[in-house]
């Protein structure tokens, strides 16, 4: 027993010994040795969101592949670190601070949900790495540091673009919300749709948030049924909205639900059985576009990973290429490099759309409003910034 | 796209009651395992809320390698026959019965002598293990349950009850009855009475300790697995971490009740079942748990033994 335990010190001492000497290599201040650029991804690669991770690295990959394979950037390959964040704020932070202090990255990406984002991003910013999320909507992601950036909508748009495609579009005057009150882009979204739902004329008839990981929503549901609105805003992710719905079903509330980007998930329609049927949600791109770029993307995805892709994989993969466009535009690949490169980005062609970064180093985007019906998705409306001043 | 006719505050409030009763059926077959393992061992049992789990998971595999769950996303998961969902079901409580025993033997026998904080403790251990493990076995996305009954609404008035809820309602109440008489009629569950008053004497009077301790295990680890089960039909997404948060109401709605008490457990599920959904539904369902909360902390302050618990029966 005791020359077992000796053994295994040692060997897990060799063992840590091994792996220092592996980091020191690359350990310049550059993010990487002379023929590589560190790139740190952070997402929720397991927990209740994990279609959200699964998906955006599945567009992060491609994109990685596609430059590996033309020579990569200036003679640099690209390598990316990936962490899981579990779903969880709080891991975003502990992975962000690995990727800033052992990892050396050049640059991070990630997270999809602001929640995480807004706890990464300080780390990001203290260590002097720049920060491209894919598709972090919450204003308050970009404002935690002038290197922290973002290459989809904000939340402040798509709240009003929800509420403008309720009222004018579906033609509904009473609203209700039902929404997490502890996560940042749930609340905030929640927040931005009712301000601009009244705004144009319209009534919030009830509100029924709710806190923590729950899974039952007969309360909320009850409350809400009671004031009889003629549309229900659930700015939730996907692994709840199936719940909720079910629930909203079930107490014979048919009324259509309106969503944002959160409830993307190749599983959606199967968490919700048909109970989604012929609601509404904000999505990131139009599928649908001639646009060569896009259909060469759908194409590649296709053939990558024999799935179809969707809107979260397409941000992930713009988020790389905005990143090599960066390491261009800034002269080279060190972290101050990158961020200086990130703030030139201007008329960047990506596949969701083409898109600068301003100086809040945010995008302005357009949204795609789907529809379920059945087992499809179809597109009904695309609103651009433009249209809703 | 009919909207719904705003309802009067009656309804509303009977509403409120009828989504309280079913989510207290739950938390009171959960606290039935709390109190019974308290009466007998004078233990809490932290581990019951992930037998709870484990339940709901074993009957979702039996499902799932029955063939009853698509394989692609998107595709709707195929109705399970009444008589497999039996089957699972009883298969699941079995199950569950095996592990409850297994905990007993593995983590609280041992210690049966060693004070009430060692084994408290080691509760705890096995809680987190199960659940952190579980997440290594399971996964930690959440799981899509398997349709064992499709939903049906029950309209009374204008109170809408949908057939899962009223199945929890009925199931625990007919567990909870048949789980009385089986403790006041027959003879395991005389041994049981009298493990609960003095496990010493008990053992003098020729009753089997160790194996009364295993049956009550194995009872309330069965109602647990029911329990899942029956939630994970009206909330059909399953995680390993799913046990935590209705293992600490069920915990509360035990000794709010009286722990020890059986009736105890099923009154103080349903108080703390029905007093949320009436503060969520008629002030705000952000603090509705806080404030059924605070509604059992004054309880417990009037009646500190808990509503049915016997102030007399506190050993030293």
């Amino acid at each position: 027993m005791r020359y077992a335990l000796t053994l295994l010190i040692a060997l897990t001492a060799l063992f840590s010994a091994s792996l220092t000497g592996c980091k020191d290599k690359g350990n310049d201040a550059g993010g990487g040795g002379a023929d590589e650029i560190r790139v740190g991804v952070f997402l929720s690669l397991s927990g209740a969101n994990a279609d959200f991770g699964k998906t955006t690295k599945n567009g992060i990959d491609l994109a990685v592949e596609e430059i590996n394979e033309a020579g990569g950037i200036n003679g640099k390959k690209l390598v990316i670190i990936a962490k899981d964040t579990r779903s969880k704020p709080e891991e975003a932070q502990t992975v962000a601070k690995q990727l800033a202090s052992q990892d050396k990255v050049a640059v991070a990406i990630g997270s999809v949900e602001s929640g995480q984002s807004i706890k990464a991003a300080p780390v990001f910013q203290e260590a002097g790495i720049p920060m491209v999320s894919p598709s972090s909507t919450n204003p308050d992601v970009t404002k935690q540091g002038d290197r922290i950036f973002r290459v989809c909508y904000l939340d402040d748009f798509q709240g009003q673009a929800c509420a403008a495609f309720a009222y004018k579009d579906l033609g509904f005057r009473k609203a209700a919300l039902i929404y997490a009150q502890d996560d940042d882009y749930s609340k905030g979204l929640a927040q931005y749709f009712r301000e601009a739902f009244k705004g144009m004329g319209g009534s919030i008839v009830e509100e029924a948030p709710f806190q923590g990981d729950v899974s039952e929503f007969k309360d909320q549901v009850s409350k809400i049924a009671a004031a009889g609105p003629d549309v229900i805003f659930a700015p939730v992710y996907y692994a709840k909205i199936g719940l909720i719905a079910r629930d909203f079903r079930k107490q014979g509330v048919t009324v259509p639900l309106v969503g944002g980007d959160g409830w993307e998930s190749p599983q959606l329609i199967q968490l919700a059985g048909e109970t989604l049927e012929g609601s509404y949600f904000g999505y990131h791109y139009d599928p649908d576009d001639q646009d060569a770029k896009v259909q060469g993307y759908l194409k590649a995805y296709s053939a990558k990973f024999g799935s179809d892709p969707n809107s979260l994989s397409a941000l992930g993969y713009d988020a790389v290429y905005a990143v090599k466009l960066a390491i261009e535009l800034g002269g080279g690949s060190s972290a101050d490099q990158i961020t200086e490169g990130l703030r030139k980005i201007k008329d960047f062609k990506g596949v969701t759309g083409t898109f600068s970064i301003d100086e809040n180093r945010n995008a302005k985007k357009s949204i795609t409003m789907l529809k379920i019906g059945g087992s499809n998705l179809s597109k009904v409306k695309v609103i651009k910034p433009e249209d809703l001043k | 796209m009919v909207p719904v006719a705003s309802v009067d505050f009656t309804s509303q409030l009977l509403q409120y009651f009828a989504n309280g009763v079913a989510k207290g059926s739950t938390y009171a077959l959960m606290a039935v395992g709390y109190t019974l393992v308290y009466g007998v061992l004078q233990l809490i049992n932290f581990a019951h809320a992930e037998v709870y789990m484990l339940g709901s998971h074993f009957a979702y595999y039996q499902a799932k390698w029955g063939g009853y769950l698509p394989d692609e996303p998107g595709a709707k998961p195929e109705s399970v026959p009444i008589l497999l969902v039996g089957a699972f079901i009883a298969i699941a409580m079995l199950a569950c019965a095996a592990v409850g025993m297994l905990i007993e033997r593995v983590a609280y026998r041992p210690l049966r002598n060693a004070g009430r904080l060692a084994p408290l403790i080691t509760a705890i251990g096995v809680s987190l293990f199960l659940q952190y493990g579980g997440q290594v076995v399971f996964g930690t996305e959440p799981k899509l349950f398997p349709t064992f009954v499709e939903t049906e609404v029950f309209e009374i008035g204008s109170v809408k009850i949908p057939n899962t809820n009223l199945l929890i309602v009925v199931t625990t109440f007919v567990l909870m009855l048949g789980l009385t008489l089986f403790v006041s009629k027959t003879r395991p569950g005389a041994a049981m009475r009298a493990c609960s008053h003095d496990m010493r004497t008990a053992k003098l009077m020729g009753i089997n300790v160790n194996a009364t301790i295993s049956l009550t295990f194995a009872i309330g680890s069965a109602l647990a697995a029911v329990a899942g089960v029956l939630v994970a039909m009206d909330q059909p997404a399953i995680t390993p971490l799913m046990g935590v948060r209705i293992g600490l109401k069920a915990f509360v709605a035990a000794v709010v009740g009286g722990i020890g008490s059986i009736p105890g457990a099923a009154l103080g599920g349903l108080v703390l079942g029905v007093s949320e959904s009436v503060v969520g539904g008629l002030w705000d369902t952000n603090y509705a748990e806080a404030v059924a909360f605070v509604f059992l902390i004054v309880v417990l302050l009037l009646k500190p033994s808990g509503l049915l618990g016997k102030a007399t029966r506190e050993k030293v």
